[in-house]
């Protein structure tokens, strides 16, 4: 395919119609800055083939904010050597004719027309997407998703293989991968995909197989089990019958009777050797008794005698105690005596103290008296002077009120005076000297003052005269206040007998003092005679009265050598003495007395008792006792010998029978006998449990059980062989498609390998690359000095990838020519993060592409493509 | 005169493995419907007396609803009958036949001869000796006791026994519960009634196995019969007449297939099974693919006819033809792949290599037959 003209009306940025003619059937470079249009002019060719022209959804393509635009593309191209045009309008007054040589096509029939030639598809729906553009979206590289080139491998893969088995011929043909899809989904039913492990229906086989070989053999041990238990109850039922028949207990039963029986005749030996065992050991202690009464006769005898000699042993006694009891009996007279006379000095004695005593107390009584009366005395004295002073105090007592209102008065008419005084006419003179001048019978002279209260008649001499009356009625006034108060105070000092006021305050005086007197008297009483006078009058009558009794006792009690008495201590003490001697004598004398008693009374028992020994030996019966009980004796000691021969042979004949022995056979015959029975029980209820379990089992129907399982068992186990040949076979199916498969891949893969190795070798020398089963570029492998490196081309760099992504576009491209596919090659502002060295090596690989097909490419790097051997066209000029 | 039915080998309770659960099921079923027209014949042949020799039940383990089914499978005939154990329902101490007392499952028509000892028929003038096996495999003749036996002068002395005729069969030299060959003669019996061995057969002028009145196995031994015995007077020598009682014919056969028309016999083999049989068939040898498919076929035709076919394709090998490989248009690596399984039928695992052809082949007629739609 070759394009040779473009042409676009109404356009996105080409609002006006715009024409690229003569299109180099190789490169073809197109330059320009941003925005120039040549991203447009991409869009058109891509608008062009991809888009319906009836599609809704190509608004973008109007220029901008020209609603009413109708976009437009026109191309002029060959295909397969026969020219083509293509005209397309959107939006308004939609269209599309095909020329195709003398063919015309419109709408539709066109655009698949030339989808079909092309390999690519439309969208069914809305705007085309990369999905849709098969091989030109493979072959038309957009800017910037060059390096991208799995996904449009994948979007082509259908159209490849399409375009390409024509050249390679029908090998991929048929329906293989189907078949080969079918055989894998039928394989993974039964196995799993990785494991190769059974899944599915072949798992449950499996499991439904050994689940009844499982139960199959537990059914078996069932049955084992069973048959055992009916053998061992046919063993039980031969052994149940023989004891049945022979009763082997009845024989044991009669032996341990017959051992039972000898046994029984032993335990009587045995009793009776006990009873006489029993009889001479009471004969033994019957002989006992009989010597000791023959001792005990013996003893009486020698016991009357000793009685005796305790009857005189006892009289020596009361003799010894009766000497000792004399000499204390006048040893206690001589005590008495002793002791009442030192009582009766002791008696004198205390009577002399007292009689001196009563002395001394009577003369302290008359000392006192003597006080007691001068105190009277003195006391008496003061109480007439306190008397004396209580009525001179009464007498000159003036009572408070009185002097106050005296005082009161006095002040009042001092006031009134000075009032007077006041008011008064003041009368200053100055006499001539010898000059003088009356008022009254006052003279006056020289210089003076006078004070005129009232009126006055002043007398000069010589010259007569004058009277001077003061001036206002106040002054007569106060002058009759004054004269008024003047008899109340002279009033008041009449009643009290005084003649002034100053003579009520001496009265005053004197009373105080006189008070103050009487004080001092009434406490000089009150200590003489704190009681009072009487008191002290009355103390002295009650020691008169006790002086008197004294005197009396005195006189009482008659007088006589009382100097020859010792002290009173001294008499106590010899009292003390003596009568400490006298208690002693007295105790002494009836210890005395008392062993007396006890001797004698000695004597007594010892004469009774000898006198009832005496009575014991002198009974008759006596001696005919002794003579019985000695030939008692010696007949007890013949049946004890008789009875010792009797116990020997019986013990003979006991240790023959061995009646331990025979006790231990009736035990041992009795329980072989029980155990043999109960053994005979058990094994019969044994029986019964055995054939009631027997008969359980054997309603299970084991047998039949076994039977089903064999056969359910033996399905399974066919289903499970079938099932496992069935996966097997479908494996190595599977395995076969898929090698078969592998090589045919191979082999389509070969051509492309070789056009990529192509480019690969001016690209990377020495790199070799593998294809996978979808035909994208596998894993790279580049020969370097360490030896070669192999890795992904996803993991190279952004530049390396695009480039590689480039070379594998050119790659398909050449393989689609061979198969005589047609092949435009685009490249919108390509390679642009290739270093130099490395844009060089890709010139060269595009100048070679472009020896075999039409390649556009767009750049706006102009100077970097100048070496490519064919104009730069730029677009700037164009618009 | 004395008319005598004389059978055995009843197998009551047996279970067929090798065919599915349902033809199984019915296969057992018709040892039941067996035991039901002997009682039929019995009374229409108006028997004096039925003796079953032995192996009535096919284990001791038999479900008491299946003991219960065979003894009123037995009503159809009022008259005496006299059975005993054998070697597969031995009497032993707990056995299928004390169960069947419990059950009180037992006629009192059916005599139970579970202990060696004579068994008088006045009516009939007639003494029955069995020798019942006590144990499950027992190396003394019991019918030994037989010749010491005394009978009344003029009575019938029938024996019955269940074992191995000494010399007579090939497995019976030193087989257990052995049998003197000349015992109805050294025992002056006037017939002799055997069980043990399934087909029918004559041991000598007073001695008969009647063999399983129900075939059960496909080895071909002259199965399901019963005899009708008619003693004229004692001592007088029987007749014996074998009666057809079986209802399922079992076959075996082998098919080698070499050329298209052993194909065709085959398929006209299989085309000729009627619903009675029960056929095992051996198949082996080579065809094409349109040969197996043909064959596949008739078998799956045959076993909606007949009661049960075992048959099993997989040893036949397969020679696929130019115009197989055109029918099924294998086209691309299919082809290669056919090809190769083809070849590799004959390798180390070939059997393998062939059931994947099959497999592929079948795949591939479905899609041309889906495409030809």
């Amino acid at each position: 395919m070759k394009i040779s003209r473009l042409r676009v009306d109404q356009f996105r940025r080409f609002r006006q119609p715009f024409e690229l003619r003569d299109f180099d059937p190789g490169l073809n470079l197109f330059a320009g800055p941003n925005e120039a249009g040549k991203s447009t002019l991409v869009a058109a060719l891509r608008a062009a083939f991809f888009e319906r022209h009836r599609s809704g959804t190509v608004e973008h393509l109007r220029p901008w904010g020209d609603a009413s635009a109708a976009p437009e593309v026109e191309l002029d191209f060959e295909l397969d050597g026969t020219p083509c045009r293509l005209s397309k309008r959107f939006l308004g007054k939609k269209r599309c004719t095909l020329q195709f040589g003398t063919r015309t096509l419109d709408g539709t029939e066109a655009e698949d027309f030339i989808a079909e030639q092309l390999g690519f598809a439309f969208a069914a729906k809305g705007s085309s997407k990369a999905e849709h553009w098969g091989i030109p979206g493979l072959l038309w590289m957009e800017q910037g998703s060059a390096q991208d080139i799995r996904a449009a491998v994948t979007h082509a893969t259908d159209h490849l293989r399409t375009a390409l088995n024509a050249s390679l011929g029908e090998i991929a043909g048929g329906d293989g991968d189907d078949v080969t899809n079918e055989v894998e989904r039928l394989r993974n039913e039964l196995l799993t995909p990785s494991s190769d492990r059974p899944r599915g229906a072949y798992a449950e086989a499996l499991q439904a197989e050994q689940s009844l070989r499982e139960a199959l053999a537990k059914v078996d041990d069932d049955l084992l089990a069973f048959r055992q238990k009916v053998d061992r109850l046919a063993q039980l039922r031969r052994e149940h019958d023989a004891d049945a028949a022979q009763r082997p207990w009845e024989d044991l039963r009669a032996r341990a009777a017959a051992a039972a029986t000898a046994l029984r005749e032993a335990q009587s030996l045995q009793e009776r050797l006990l009873v006489e065992k029993r009889s001479a050991h009471s004969l033994a202690e019957r002989a006992d008794l009989l010597r000791q009464q023959l001792d005990r006769w013996a003893a009486e005898a020698s016991d009357a005698q000793s009685r005796a000699e305790a009857v005189t042993t006892a009289q020596r006694a009361l003799d010894d105690a009766l000497a000792l009891a004399a000499p204390w009996q006048q040893r206690e007279r001589d005590a008495q005596t002793q002791h009442d006379a030192a009582r009766r000095t002791l008696a004198l004695a205390r009577a002399r103290d007292n009689r001196r005593a009563l002395v001394r107390d009577l003369d302290e009584l008359r000392h006192k008296g003597e006080t007691l009366a001068a105190t009277l005395a003195q006391a008496e004295a003061e109480q007439a002077r306190q008397l004396a002073l209580q009525a001179e105090v009464a007498a000159l007592e003036i009572r408070a009120g009185d002097l106050n209102a005296l005082r009161d008065q006095a002040r009042q008419l001092r006031e009134l005076d000075i009032r007077r005084t006041a008011i008064a006419t003041r009368l200053r003179f100055a006499l001539e000297a010898g000059r003088e001048l009356r008022i009254g019978d006052a003279v006056l002279s020289g210089d003076g003052e006078r004070l005129l209260l009232d009126a006055t008649t002043l007398t000069l001499p010589g010259y007569g005269r004058l009277r001077i009356e003061p001036g206002g009625g106040d002054l007569a006034a106060l002058a009759r206040e004054a004269a008024e108060l003047q008899d109340r105070h002279a009033s008041a000092l009449a009643r009290l007998g005084l003649a002034s006021l100053d003579a009520a305050e001496a009265r005053q005086q004197q009373h105080a003092h006189k008070l103050s007197d009487l004080k001092a008297a009434q406490a000089t009483l009150k200590a003489l005679a704190p009681q009072g006078v009487d008191a002290l009058r009355a103390e002295g009558a009650a020691l008169a009265g006790r002086a008197a009794e004294l005197r009396q006792r005195l006189t009482a009690q008659a007088e006589e050598g009382d100097d020859a008495l010792p002290p009173v201590a001294e008499a106590e003490a010899a009292e003390d003495t003596a009568r400490r001697a006298l208690a002693e004598a007295t105790r002494r004398l009836a210890d005395a007395r008392n062993g007396c008693t006890a001797a004698q009374a000695a004597l007594d028992a010892a004469q009774r008792e000898l006198i009832a020994a005496r009575a014991r030996l002198d009974d008759p019966a006596r001696a005919q006792q002794l003579a019985d009980t000695r030939i008692a004796l010696t007949d007890a000691l013949a049946q004890q010998e008789a009875a010792a021969l009797r116990i020997d042979e019986l013990a003979r004949q006991l240790d023959a029978a061995r009646p331990q022995a025979l006790a231990q056979d009736v035990e041992r015959y009795t329980r072989s006998a029980e155990q043999i029975e109960r053994s005979f029980a058990q094994r019969r209820d044994a029986l019964t449990v055995l054939e009631v379990e027997l008969q359980a089992a054997g309603a299970q129907g084991l047998d039949e059980r076994r039977a089903a399982l064999a056969r359910d068992h033996a399905a399974a186990e066919r289903r499970a062989g079938q099932l496992a040949r069935r996966a097997g076979a479908l494996d190595l199916l599977l395995r076969k498609l898929r090698d078969k498969r592998h090589a045919l891949t191979q082999r389509l893969q070969a051509p492309l390998q070789a056009h990529l190795n192509h480019y690969l070798g001016l690209l990377f020398p020495g790199a070799r690359i593998t294809l996978d089963d979808s035909l994208s570029p596998g894993p790279l492998t580049r020969d370097s000095a360490g030896g070669s490196e192999s890795g992904e081309v996803d993991a190279l760099s952004f530049g390396a990838r695009e480039q590689m992504g480039v070379i594998a576009r050119l790659a398909y491209a050449d393989l689609l020519k061979e198969a005589g596919k047609p092949t435009l090659l685009i490249l919108d502002d390509a390679l642009v993060h290739s270093d130099d060295a490395r844009l060089e090596r890709m010139k060269r690989v595009l100048f070679d592409a472009a020896q075999r097909h039409q390649v556009l490419l767009f750049t706006c790097h102009p100077d970097k493509w100048r070496d490519m051997g064919v104009p730069v066209r730029t677009l700037e000029a164009a618009l | 005169m004395l008319r005598l039915l004389h059978t055995a080998d009843w197998q009551i309770g047996r279970q067929y493995g090798q065919f599915d659960a349902d033809e199984a099921a019915l296969l057992a079923e018709a040892r039941i419907t067996a035991v039901e027209r002997l009682a039929a014949l019995a009374t229409e042949q108006r028997v004096d007396l039925v003796l079953v020799a032995g192996d009535v039940f096919d284990a001791q383990g038999i479900a008491d609803k299946t003991v219960l089914r065979l003894f009123n499978a037995m009503r159809g005939y009022a008259g005496p009958w006299a059975m005993i154990p054998g070697n597969h329902d031995a009497a032993l101490s707990e056995s299928v036949w004390t169960r069947a007392q419990r059950l009180n499952a037992v006629p009192d028509n059916v005599h139970l001869c579970l202990r060696p000892e004579p068994l008088q028929f006045d009516g009939l003038n007639a003494v029955v000796l069995p020798a019942p096996l006590t144990q499950r495999h027992t190396y003394n003749d019991l019918t030994d006791w037989f010749a010491a036996a005394e009978t009344p002068a003029a009575a019938f002395r029938i024996g019955i026994a269940h074992g191995a005729v000494q010399g007579l069969l090939a497995e019976g030299i030193d087989s257990a519960n052995p049998i003197a060959a000349d015992r109805a003669v050294q025992a002056r019996l006037d017939y002799l009634a055997l069980g043990d061995w399934h087909g029918c057969r004559q041991v000598d002028a007073r001695c008969w196995y009647s063999g399983t009145p129900e075939t059960d196995r496909f080895r071909n031994n002259d199965s399901g019969r019963a005899l009708i015995v008619d003693i004229d007077a004692p001592g007088a020598v029987p007749r014996v007449t074998p009666v057809d009682t079986g209802h399922y014919r079992w076959r075996s056969e082998t098919a080698t297939l070499q050329v298209a028309s052993d194909v065709d016999a085959l398929c006209a083999l299989l085309g000729a099974l009627a619903a009675d049989d029960v056929l095992q068939l051996d198949i082996d040898g080579r065809t094409d693919l349109d040969g197996l498919k043909r064959i596949g076929d008739a078998i799956t035709q045959a076993r909606g006819r007949a009661r049960a076919v075992l048959a099993e394709l997989d040893r036949v090998r397969i020679e696929p033809t130019a115009d197989d490989l055109e029918r099924l248009a294998a086209e691309g690596y299919l082809g290669e792949v056919i090809a190769d399984l083809r070849a590799a039928q004959d390798g180390a695992d070939g059997d393998t290599a062939r059931d994947a052809l099959v497999l592929l082949a079948g795949l591939l007629d479905t899609r041309r037959a889906g495409v030809a739609r």
